[in-house]
């Protein structure tokens, strides 16, 4: 009896230090986007005075347009202001000399630009940006969704082609929720949650940075410094890039949409386990959106919705296993192996 | 004395009054038809265009009956004022309609003349000219991001039918 108290004690005593070492979910937030905000403000200090930039205009109506704007301080949505306002809000990509680049990022050189819309054409690009700024999203949604004494992890975003249904985010929950599965009300909740981001129309702010920047930033998440290492390994000039959306600083695999504002029907589908991991039980949360100029009539979306319950296989990308092909994702397997 | 209203007020009667009188209208028709039969596709008033319609769709179920025919003939030749139109007609645009009932002309119509006018005009043409459509036909992108979805849905149907 006595010792069992004593043993409670212990507990209490330990478990009280790990949470005060441990910072809260709102402080980390705060803590990675104040230096996030260091960053932006040095890499704009670095054109400390106005130098002009031509950048020629491509696309439909557009043949022939130059304009003049700032080095290191336009962006190609500024350039979108200049014209009308329906090349604001349709824009959600740029083309930059033919390499992709986020709307919110300063232009550096004389270049010629193309805004991408989703009615383009060729939008595949744009489709693939849509779906891993869907993946991000559902990413922020499920950060800030827990209470602060449970742990969440994100992990990699895995990139899954559109065709497949869902967009999906990997994450690590806290141990003490490992027998929680998500209800009805549970989704439904996350997906006002990120109803409610939507709505704020924040915009996904980019940031290419040094490796050593990002390990900085995300110092109290080992997993996420792995992450950062091998991106930067992966990338051509050794940089990696953040994006930012209100708050939350995330990594990513590539370009994201303008803002969040593009989305118009967004739901969280499912949270399926995928067994142990590295980090601990991985979980795959898995989403559907579509934006706005490409609204679905509700059955068609209800289709849709059901489609993207169902699990995203990812081919497994690490070095150990056969790389597997990337086209068939979701197609007939039999009982895979994780489960 | 009162004369009747009936010869002054014309309301429903149909039969268009077109030129100085019947035989300058069926002269102007013709001269029309055979800019059409030329060029098979032409861009008049609104009203000349609706009138030769009928007239350009009798004329191929004239020529239908075949060039050894004599009232076809008789027709093509006064119809037609440039003879040089007359073996196109039948030897073109007859067996180019000869599987078609009737319908072998589209009519468009189109914004109102530049001139101090302002006539309503209209496009008049016969089916399967070689110039691109009067009305082009929109077909949604393969490629954006719900017909993406929806063909990745398709496929899945389609396995889960097949296995």
């Amino acid at each position: 009896m006595a010792c069992k108290t004593v043993w409670q004690v212990f507990q209490r005593r330990l478990a009280s230090v790990a949470a005060a070492s441990r910072p809260s979910s709102a402080e980390l937030m705060a803590f990675r986007s104040a230096l996030f905000s260091k960053e932006r403000a040095r890499q704009q200090s670095l054109y400390p005075r106005t130098e002009k930039i031509e950048v020629g205009m491509e696309g439909p109506g557009l043949q022939g347009t130059l304009l003049i704007m700032n080095r290191g301080v336009s962006t190609p949505h500024s350039c979108a202001r200049h014209l009308t306002e329906w090349h604001v809000n349709s824009a959600a990509l740029a083309l930059v000399d033919g390499e992709p680049w986020p709307l919110h990022k300063p232009l550096t050189q004389s270049c010629s630009l193309r805004l991408l819309t989703f009615r383009d054409s060729d939008p595949l690009l744009l489709n693939q940006a849509y779906w891993r700024s869907g993946a991000a999203l559902l990413g922020q949604v499920l950060q800030n969704a827990f209470e602060d004494k449970f742990d969440v992890e994100l992990l990699s975003v895995p990139e899954v082609p559109v065709t497949v249904g869902a967009f999906c985010c990997d994450l690590v929950l806290d141990p003490q929720l490992e027998s929680w599965t998500p209800s009805e009300e549970d989704l439904r909740s996350l997906t006002r949650d990120a109803h409610q981001l939507i709505h704020k129309d924040l915009p996904w702010e980019p940031l290419e940075v040094a490796p050593a920047v990002a390990l900085e930033i995300f110092s109290h998440s080992r997993c996420k410094q792995v992450e950062v290492e091998e991106k930067a390994a992966q990338s051509p000039r050794g940089t990696v890039t953040l994006y930012r959306c209100g708050d939350h600083v995330a990594l990513s695999g590539g370009p994201h949409v303008a803002r969040t504002g593009l989305c118009l029907q967004y739901e969280v589908t499912a949270v399926h386990s995928l067994g142990k991991g590295q980090w601990g039980l991985h979980r795959r949360a898995q989403g559907l959106s579509l934006p706005s100029q490409l609204q679905a009539h509700h059955t068609v979306w209800r289709k849709l919705r059901k489609r993207a319950e169902k699990m995203v296989e990812v081919p497994p990308t690490s070095v150990s296993q056969p790389v597997a092909p990337p086209s068939e994702t979701n197609s007939v397997s039999p009982a895979p192996a994780d489960r | 004395m009162r004369l009747s209203l009936r010869t002054l007020i014309s309301h429903g009667r149909v039969g268009r009054h077109m030129g100085l009188g019947p035989e300058s209208r069926i002269n102007m028709l013709r001269n029309i038809l055979t800019g059409l039969v030329r060029h098979e596709r032409i861009e008049t008033v609104r009203a000349r265009a609706d009138e030769v319609r009928f007239y350009a769709e009798k004329l191929i179920d004239y020529a239908k009956k075949g060039d050894t025919d004599e009232k076809a003939m008789k027709m093509a030749n006064f119809w037609l004022t440039e003879k040089d139109l007359i073996p196109k007609l039948f030897k073109v645009l007859v067996p180019r309609f000869q599987n078609q009932q009737g319908g072998y002309t589209y009519m468009a119509r189109v914004p109102n003349r530049e001139n101090l006018d302002r006539a309503a005009m209209a496009v008049l043409e016969y089916k399967g000219n070689p110039f691109p459509p009067l009305y082009p036909v929109k077909r949604e992108n393969e490629l954006t991001l719900i017909n993406q979805l929806l063909k990745g849905y398709r496929e899945d149907l389609a396995q889960q039918n097949t296995a």
